[in-house]
């Protein structure tokens, strides 16, 4: 059994995950789709956090050379009408270094005024949402948790109401996927929570 | 579609590499065979630059145009009634909808739309989908898609 194997198997015990041969989520969201169809192996289902179900589980895939992350994926459907599209990605992530397209989807950077959230994450939304939902989404007490409490390598990415958190340390150990599970379900949770309001 | 870092780097690229190419040779004293070569290439490069520059501008252009429907047009409703594709633009689907367009005021009506969309968007447009439109309010065929 790999440490990757171990980790997920230690981290299932510990949680009560059901352990999953494999998971193909499809491409719900950026990350997913440059993944192109990989699958996340091992993958483990269960209470990512307080009150969020998901699946957590390894992602590597290879373009020009392999990228490795650890995912956990929840759904907030509520969401879509708000806003399709938040992505907030840590400074500096690699996703793919063959890319060459000169030209992308239109998407609008969100202004913060965190300095930290602005140092960490390239925050980036869908073009015409309500600005003044997104900003209550960003609440200064979620800027200041983005800011300091997930693990150091994380991201997220709010596509359609799939909520995906990821984290690129090849093997963050049972305890690292537990930090990534638990900063994915606050990520949905508030997200749930400024829909509902 | 907007222009990111790779698109300025591949203008600066070939703008300037093929403005070197048309000039350097010529300023240098190289054979006039050679540099004819080299000129030839270098204006190439330089119309590619032109032409991926007009581009982005008129991106920028439809992008702001977008922003003032946003910002003054009339929001209404168009629900999908028929999603396909049958070609990518940048490994991105070009979406091919038919609508059902409601705008309070303008009524009821049936339009069609291409947008070239990521792929995890693309396969959320299904019928009975209903995604928020602004209309231009001078013109009932001008407005923006939010997806």
């Amino acid at each position: 059994m790999s440490e990757v194997q171990s980790s997920y198997a230690e981290l299932a015990a510990a949680r009560g995950f059901e352990q999953l041969s494999a998971v193909a989520p499809g491409p719900l969201t950026p990350l997913l789709v440059e993944a192109g169809g990989s699958p996340l192996q091992p993958a483990l289902r269960g209470e990512l956090g307080a009150g969020v179900t998901g699946v957590v589980g390894y992602l590597a895939y290879k373009r020009n050379k392999t990228f490795r992350f650890n995912v956990a994926l929840t759904e907030v459907p509520a969401a879509t009408a708000f806003a399709p599209r938040v992505f907030c990605i840590r400074r500096g992530r690699s996703t793919r270094d063959d890319e060459f397209y000169g030209f992308e989807a239109r998407h609008s950077k969100l202004w913060t005024e965190s300095t930290a959230l602005n140092e960490r994450y390239a925050v980036s939304t869908s073009p015409y949402q309500d600005p003044i939902w997104l900003r209550q989404l960003f609440s200064p007490s979620f800027v200041d948790w983005l800011g300091t409490a997930p693990p150091a390598d994380f991201s997220f990415e709010l596509a359609y109401g799939a909520v995906l958190g990821s984290i690129e340390v090849d093997d963050p150990g049972a305890d690292g996927l537990a930090a990534l599970c638990e900063a994915t379900a606050r990520v949905a949770t508030r997200i749930r929570q400024e829909c509902e309001e | 579609m907007q222009l990111n870092k790779v698109g300025i780097g591949l203008i600066a690229f070939f703008g300037l590499i093929g403005a070197a190419f048309a000039v350097v040779p010529i300023l240098a004293g190289v054979p006039w065979e050679v540099a004819g070569i080299l000129a030839s290439i270098g204006v190439i490069w330089v119309l590619v630059a032109a032409g991926l520059l007009w581009y982005a501008r008129r991106q920028k252009q439809k992008a702001a145009h977008s922003d003032w429907i946003f910002q003054q047009g009339l929001r209404g409703t168009a629900t999908v009634l028929h999603a396909g594709s049958n070609a990518t633009v940048n490994e991105m689907p070009l979406m091919r909808l038919r609508l059902d367009l409601e705008v309070p005021g303008q009524g009821s009506r049936e339009v069609k739309r291409r947008e070239i969309m990521p792929v995890f968007a693309a396969r959320r447009m299904e019928p009975g989908l209903t995604l928020p439109v602004y209309v231009n309010p001078q013109d009932p065929s001008d407005f923006i898609l939010v997806w």
